[in-house]
């Protein structure tokens, strides 16, 4: 079974945005639809990751609910016209995170849900690292870390030189903590602060855990809020990076309002949220699942501490775990070349 | 799954691993050796390195610019620094590379892993094969490819007892422990004659094509068709005296590498027999210089740009054809 029977995007036109507020009647039903869209991003991520025998569970989980929140309620975009040019931008800097932003985009409608399952095979359109030619939806082709931010930047500015349109719109870029690492990523925020961006929004993923270790140990980048205020940059820090309401909350802020500065939001999340076992363990941060299997444990690990409150039938994460099938190579090479997996 | 392992050092064939091993073994040789990491370490290999030298592996985080730019100052209080990342990531510090490593004529070995298409699916972004283009016209700099485990340890040593920049191309697959001779000297500026059945036709390869193409070989002697296999660990200098040699004594000539086709080991043997006005049917095998690599199972990669050592006995033979 798909999802189609329990869950839908809540808008039925997402070229419009309407703010919300919690005293309005319709507020809870799209905090719950909205993490509806994260438990599905998270489950669907698994499914094509294990079909690929690739991917990077870690952060694909982490950024599960501010995806959601994106694409369920904050960006002005159309799926049938990927490019319109009156959309709000959102570029995926972290792109080895992709499988969750192409199980968001698939939720949204930007191509079918199956696509999911040829994630990194040959011929599919879902590469291993985004393909802005290939794959609709996505903005920018990366894998490199650190060069989005200033993509981000040139984008902002090129929107308010053109002059002020009654659509506004704004350019979101979702980054990782370890990223910052990245000189690049300060040249970045060197040039939002100067250039006064506010139709500019960083998102920095703080997951804690990069792909060898922790952030911490590794090359610290803290205080982060304080010096993004020292490059003229307001930082807001969210304390549960995984609560969408206080996500909503934040964001019908920074959509409607300018301030005269770039916005940094300060995600606090934990690198492979929903599974036990990648729960802030560098030794998730890449691998998918190698069996069937254990994906289907995992599947029925995040069924059970998510799925199950939201009202989704047990069924579907059974039937998805059966469905997965792991991509063989379509040729044979007559040289049995070994190359393993980590 | 257990990245982090460290892998048996008997049983494991992969060349990170046992880069890993050999920098280490060489460490306790040399004490002013130190491995500079940009978070890769256990896919790079340079995690067994810290197993045994725990304070001589210093961590940058994932900046790469910065990786180079603190080996070249670790180099100027008389360390040995082995920086290692991706081999793709070399684009992002060339000119780090450039001005200040090469340029200053500084003592940095940097190591390029997980080189040509052998990177575990992970598309273009990750994958190396045209950066041989601009690493071969660095002036100074020492550019070397390894084509089976033991290769790379003596280029390892030879890095570290030769002063002066050097770049050094590591697969991530498993490999031969020897594919030379018995008795192979690793020398800068040599390459070495691996297969010797005849003149029929010769194969010019360089990393881990050697491989490939000593399978082909067989199959070819199966067919009847003798050749000659000359391998060229070092890119940078290149053995030239070794190229001629092979030219005046077989008719066709075939290179096979792990990049593109433009750039690289093609394109030094192209302009060596160019400049010398020889005319002599040659073939390429290697990837395609106007394609990104898409993301794919590396038989489907391989399958694609005609790389397996099928295609090197196609080549060979429909080239010996043309000339009958």
């Amino acid at each position: 079974m798909d999802h189609s029977s329990f869950w839908k995007p809540t808008r039925s036109d997402t070229r419009n945005y309407r703010e919300v507020f919690p005293h309005r009647g319709d507020y809870e039903k799209l905090i719950m639809n909205t993490e509806l869209m994260a438990y599905l991003i998270r489950s669907y991520s698994v499914w094509s990751m294990t079909s690929a025998a690739l991917g990077h569970p870690g952060g694909s989980f982490s950024e599960a609910e501010i995806l959601s929140v994106m694409y369920n309620h904050v960006l002005r975009y159309d799926p049938g016209d990927p490019g319109w040019p009156h959309r709000d931008v959102f570029y995926l800097s972290k792109c080895h995170a992709c499988p969750g932003l192409y199980s968001a985009l698939a939720l949204a409608g930007y191509f079918p849900l199956h696509d999911l399952a040829t994630y990194g095979s040959w011929g599919s359109h879902l590469e291993s690292h985004p393909d802005s030619l290939k794959t609709p939806g996505i903005e920018i082709s990366g894998g490199s870390l650190g060069q989005i931010p200033g993509v981000a930047v040139g984008r902002a500015l090129g929107i308010r030189k053109k002059g002020p349109d009654h659509y506004d719109r704004m350019v979101y870029v979702l980054m990782g903590d370890g990223e910052c690492n990245e000189g690049s990523v300060w040249e970045a925020f060197m040039a939002a602060g100067h250039y006064q961006l506010d139709n500019l929004v960083f998102i920095i993923d703080n997951n804690k855990v990069q792909a060898k270790g922790f952030v911490n140990t590794d090359m610290s980048v803290e205080p982060l809020a304080g010096k993004l205020s020292a490059f003229k940059i307001t930082p807001w820090e969210v304390n549960n990076g995984h609560n969408v309401a206080e996500l909503i909350d934040l964001f019908n802020t920074l959509h409607t309002q300018r301030r005269g500065k770039p916005n940094a939001v300060i995600l606090n999340t934990i690198k492979g949220k929903g599974i036990s076992e990648t729960q802030l363990n560098p030794n998730w941060h890449t691998s998918a699942p190698r069996e069937i299997g254990a994906a289907q444990n995992w599947l029925r690990e995040l069924w059970e501490n998510e799925g199950k409150r939201l009202g989704v039938p047990e069924k579907f994460h059974i039937e998805l775990g059966r469905s997965i099938s792991i991509n063989p190579p379509l040729s044979h090479n007559p040289d049995e070349i070994v190359e393993k997996q980590a | 799954m257990a990245q982090f392992t460290i892998p048996d050092r008997i049983s494991t064939k992969e060349m990170r691993y046992q880069m890993g091993y050999a920098l280490a073994d060489l460490a306790n040789e040399y004490p002013n050796i130190v491995a500079v990491d940009a978070d890769l370490r256990s896919s790079s290999g340079l995690h067994i390195f810290e197993h045994f030298h725990p304070d001589k592996l210093i961590k940058v985080g994932i900046a790469e610019q910065n990786m180079i730019a603190v080996s070249a100052g670790l180099s100027q209080e008389g360390f040995i620094p082995f920086p290692c990342t991706f081999d793709a990531f070399s684009r992002r510090f060339l000119d780090q590379l450039y001005v200040t490593v090469a340029y200053s004529n500084l003592n940095v070995k940097v190591l390029g892993a997980y080189v040509g298409l052998f990177t575990g699916k992970a598309g273009a972004t990750h994958q190396s094969d045209k950066e041989l283009g601009i690493l071969l016209r660095i002036p100074r700099l020492n550019v070397i490819e390894p084509g089976s485990n033991d290769e790379m340890r003596q280029a390892l040593r030879c890095a570290a007892e030769t002063p002066g920049p050097f770049y050094i191309r590591i697969v991530r697959c498993e490999v031969e422990d020897h594919e030379a001779p018995e008795g192979f000297k690793f020398r800068l500026g040599k390459g070495v004659t691996v297969v010797n059945n005849g003149t029929d036709a010769g194969i010019i390869t360089s990393g881990f094509m050697v491989r490939t193409a000593r399978i082909a070989a067989e199959k070819l002697f199966k067919k009847g068709i003798k050749v000659r296999i000359d391998h060229h660990p070092s890119l940078k200098p290149f053995d030239k005296e070794l190229l001629f040699d092979m030219v005046s004594k077989v008719p066709v000539i075939v290179t096979a590498e792990n990049h593109c086709i433009s750039g690289g080991l093609f394109s030094i043997v192209a302009e060596n027999l160019a400049l010398e006005g020889i005319q002599k049917p040659t073939g390429a095998i290697g990837t395609d210089p106007e394609d990104f690599i898409h993301t794919g199972h590396v038989n489907d990669l391989l399958a694609r740009y005609k790389m397996t050592s099928d295609d090197i006995v196609n080549k060979v033979n429909s080239l010996i054809r043309k000339r009958i």
